[in-house]
This record gives C-alpha cells, structure tokens and sequence, in this order.
C-alpha cells in the first residue's frame, strides 16, 4: 500500500473530524493515566538542528518545532528543578522527509515519563508498554502489531568491542536493512568480525513472539545482555496477561531505529499492511543528563499523519465509528 | 475488503533469465503462459501473490514505496541507490565482478598518469567511492547502456561496468585493469511491508531463499 501524503496536507472534513477526535481521544487517555499537556513553542531560538524548517526572524534564525521530545526536554530542563514525572503533548511538528513520500507537517500526540534517582525504569517502561497496547482500540484500529526491542542489544556489543564509529555505523546501518551479510562485509578484517557477525545472525533470526528472546542464547555477548534480556522478559510476563485480543506482540531484537537516540527498551506500533509505524518511543536516558539534568525518561509519539493517510487508503483497517 | 495482493517484484534481463527457471516447480514459479505474453504482472503457483517484472534500476523504488512487498535486484544496483529497504538474503547467483576495463595494452598505471581521465559508467557512486579509495580524480561520462563503445570511440579512455564472463569485453577489445567492487542477485523487502505483516512476507521470503540460493 503505498503512502501518498502531500508534504503540507490541508485537511478537509473528514480527515480533520478524525484528527480532532483521534487527539481528544488520545490525551483523555493519557490524562487518565496522570499525564499533564506542556505545549512547547511552535518555534524554536536555541538549537536549529539539521533537518528542521529554517527561516529568519528578523537576524535571528530560527526554526519551526521538529520534534515534541527534543522541545519539551530542553523547556523542562531549563523551567523545572524537579521534573513533573508524566508530561503529554500534542501538535504539530515541522521536518524535512528523508523519503520523497513523507509530509513536512507532521501531527503527533506523544507522551514522556520522566524518572529521578532512586524510581524504577521496569515500571516506568511497562507502564508506557500498557498505555501503547491501549491505543490501537482508542483509535479504532482493528488489528495491530506491537514490536518490542531493546536499543542494548546492539549498542552494548558494539561499544564493548570499541568498534571506531565510522565502523559501528556502517554495522547498524547493515542491521538496519537486515543483512547479516552486510554486516559481515562492514567487519571483514576486524578482530571482532566472528563474534559480531554472529550476534547480527542471532538478532536477526527471529521476528516472532516472546519465545524469540531465546534465540540471544545463541549469540556470544549473551552473558553481556542478561541483564536486558531479564529485562524485556519481566517486561513481557508483566503484558502478555493484558494483551487485548486485537493486538499482537512480536520481540525484534533487531530493532536499531534510532540507536544514536535510545538506550533501552523500544517499542513500535504496527498495523497490519500499513508501510509505516503508526507510533514509536522507547527509554532514552541520556537526554536529560546531557541538558545537565540527572534523570531518566522514557515516552511515545504516536504519528497521527500516518494514521490519516491509512484510514484514507485502507479504511478496512478500522472499525466505523 | 481482504488483503491486498502481494507482489514480488522480480528483474528483467539477465538476473531474471537466471531466476525464472530456479523459481520453477516452487510455490512462487511463474505463470509460464503470462511469461511468454507482453503482461509484466505475472501469476505465480500461489494464489494472492503475483509477480511485477521490472527495470532493474526501477525495481528499488517499487519495494522502498511499499508497492512491492520484496523483490530481487543486483546488490551493484541497490550501491547506487540510497532506498530505505531491508536486504534480506544474498542469493548468490548473478555473481559478477564491477570492474574498470580499457583498450588491451593500456595498463592502469597508464591510466591513473593521464592528466584528464575520462571515465564512461552507470555506476558514478561506485566509481567515485573507488576513485576516492584510490586517490585519483576523473571526469565521469555518465552513460545508461553500451559502455563498452565509449573507450574504442573515444568517448573515455576507460569504463566502469559490470563484467561476468568477459566475453563482451573481449568482442571488443577491452580488458579489465582493476576490480572494483562484487555483485550478486539479493531478495529485498519493503521495510512496512516485512514488520507490519511478518507472518504474511517471511514464509515467501523463506521460500525464495530456498529456491534461488545456492
């Protein structure tokens, strides 16, 4: 099904009655839950990252907000001594497509769950893991798939061998196209290549069920990842119970979206047949102590364009409200 | 309203001469009497799943968009494209060498001394990575098909092109100076395609590493 959003779409009656209500319907969720809106500025002084909608204020150039997690991190950072532990959002964002089909104008809902010294990561996580697993039947999806990775199942390898970061990126851009070839190819000659290409064999083996965690066993960093394997499985004993009949749970080991960004836990909302994730988010613990803030966060975004254009090409995947 | 149907996307021309017969007597062998008609969506022995047969240098974009859910294409062209697509299996076959090639008698010292040296291609990244590699600077003639006439016409001094047997080297005088670079045939996916509906597209793509890898 192919993907075909007008870089600024007008919304027109329907898909503007849909986002109105998908919005509503999403931050009352999170507002039950004990998340709070922060509406960052639309526009951003401080940072113009690479990627972003650029233009001049008079001398000054600015930019037009290009992510929620980046904005609400830099406002909390410098407005909150103590961080408000959940935070919601929802808006607009404004980002240059990587592919020709993406829009510009991006609207998200998304959420943050910050923890301080001495608060559980594990439940922090699955809380977000739960709130995720509500959303397909919040907005109506009749069926969905929800991936389940761990940004450490790669990193950890990868920094423990001291692989230079010209050659870790090569390996995580082999891992991200799923070639274990390539990642043998990006090796050849390295100390480490027997050891990497076989956690890149191990990684990419299974995209099944929890049951697929026990395919790590086969990989020579398994003593490494024990700690993160414990993890995910407390993680998925903590939802398999919950698991509403309309979702599916899948564990890709694989998963390195973003692996420059996250530090632990991801997770990735799917729709059967839609080309792209409807919602993602996972733990990023280095943000906040980068901002010179000692906490951890974990959130989600949930991509609410992308959900426009899949109710438009493939309205089967929706129950009629 | 059901699935879509799923098509795989699959090359003409040489890699696709090598890949019909391999797929025959599989689940996914094409339609035999649609092959020899002018269609380019052929039926395949499983009902819902057709075959799309593409320009090579078209075929990524038909997966990256999602259109088709996998297909098989040379790695040489999938170097010279920047898609976001997953690349699932190198199947082997197809194996060719990517190679600079000259007039017989022109060493590569020869050309690596030449103050202007033009280089005739369809593979410019390739080219540029290795004249990087190598620390030469060249023009490069970019060309779509027949580079082997650019060198006896004078339209470069040497080419950049994909070499299996030689034989169309030797035909005309060309021999290769340095290798490049390997390709081989590789089954892609579409990125959505492969994680949306895993349990749908892992078993075809099962089924064609098993029938077209070595």
């Amino acid at each position: 099904m192919p993907v075909r959003t007008p870089h600024f779409p007008d919304l027109l009656f329907g898909p503007a009655e849909r986002l109105r209500r998908w919005e509503d319907a999403l931050m009352g969720l999170l507002a039950d839950h004990g998340y709070r809106e922060l509406h960052p500025s639309l526009v951003l002084r401080d940072t113009v990252p690479d990627g972003a909608l650029r233009f001049f204020d008079g001398d000054e150039l600015v930019a037009l907000r290009w992510d929620f997690t980046m904005a609400l991190a830099s406002l909390l950072a410098r407005r909150f001594p103590e961080p408000p532990e959940r935070v919601s959002y929802a808006g607009a964002v404004f980002r240059r497509p990587v592919q020709p089909w993406e829009a510009v104008e991006r609207f998200e809902v998304g959420c943050e769950r910050i923890t301080t010294e001495g608060q559980s990561s594990t439940e922090a996580d699955v809380e977000l893991a739960r709130l995720l697993m509500a959303i397909p039947g919040v907005l109506g999806l009749k069926s969905a798939i929800l991936h389940m990775g761990n940004a450490a199942l790669v990193r950890r390898p990868l920094e423990a061998e001291g692989l230079s970061p010209e050659l870790a990126a090569e390996v995580v851009a082999a891992l991200s196209r799923r070639a274990p070839h390539r990642v043998a190819q990006a090796l050849e000659g390295h100390p480490s290549a027997t050891r990497l290409s076989a956690h890149a064999q191990a990684l990419l083996s299974e995209l099944d069920g929890p049951a697929s965690l026990a395919a790590l066993s086969a990989s020579p960093y398994a003593e490494l990842l024990q700690e993160e394997v414990d993890h995910m499985d407390r993680a998925l004993q903590a939802l398999l119970p919950i698991l509403p009949a309309n979702l599916e749970l899948r564990v890709d080991l694989a998963d390195v979206a973003g692996l420059d960004f996250y530090t632990g836990p991801t997770l990735r909302l799917w729709a059967p047949g839609a080309q792209q994730e409807l919602a993602a988010g996972g733990r990023y613990d280095r943000l906040f102590p980068g901002l010179g803030r000692p906490w951890k966060a974990a959130g989600f975004c949930v991509r609410l364009s992308r959900l426009l254009d899949l109710a438009e090409t493939r309205p089967d995947l929706f129950e009629q409200p | 309203m059901n699935a879509p149907a799923i098509l795989i996307a699959f090359p003409k021309g040489r890699l696709g001469d090598e890949l019909v017969p391999l797929l025959a007597g599989t689940p996914l062998a094409l339609d035999a009497q649609a092959l020899k008609s002018r269609v380019l969506r052929i039926p395949t022995a499983t009902p819902g799943v057709s075959a799309l047969l593409l320009k090579g240098a078209d075929l990524p974009r038909y997966v990256a968009a999602g259109v088709a859910s996998l297909g098989i294409v040379g790695s040489d062209t999938l170097d010279e494209m920047d898609m976001d697509l997953l690349e699932l299996a190198d199947l082997g076959f197809g194996a060719c060498r990517l190679s600079l090639c000259a007039l017989a008698g022109l060493s590569l010292d020869e050309l690596r001394a030449k103050p202007h040296l033009r280089l005739a291609t369809k593979f410019p990244r390739a080219t540029e990575a290795w004249l990087t590699r190598e620390g030469l600077t060249a023009e490069l003639v970019p060309l779509s098909s027949s580079a082997e006439l650019a060198p006896l016409l004078g339209l470069a001094d040497a080419i950049v092109d994909l070499v299996q047997t030689g034989g169309t080297l030797k035909a005309h005088g060309l021999v290769e100076t340095a290798v490049l670079g390997r390709s081989s045939a590789r089954l892609v996916a579409a990125r959505g395609a492969y994680l949306s509906e895993p349990a749908r597209i892992r078993p075809l793509a099962d089924a064609l590493i098993a029938a077209l890898k070595g």
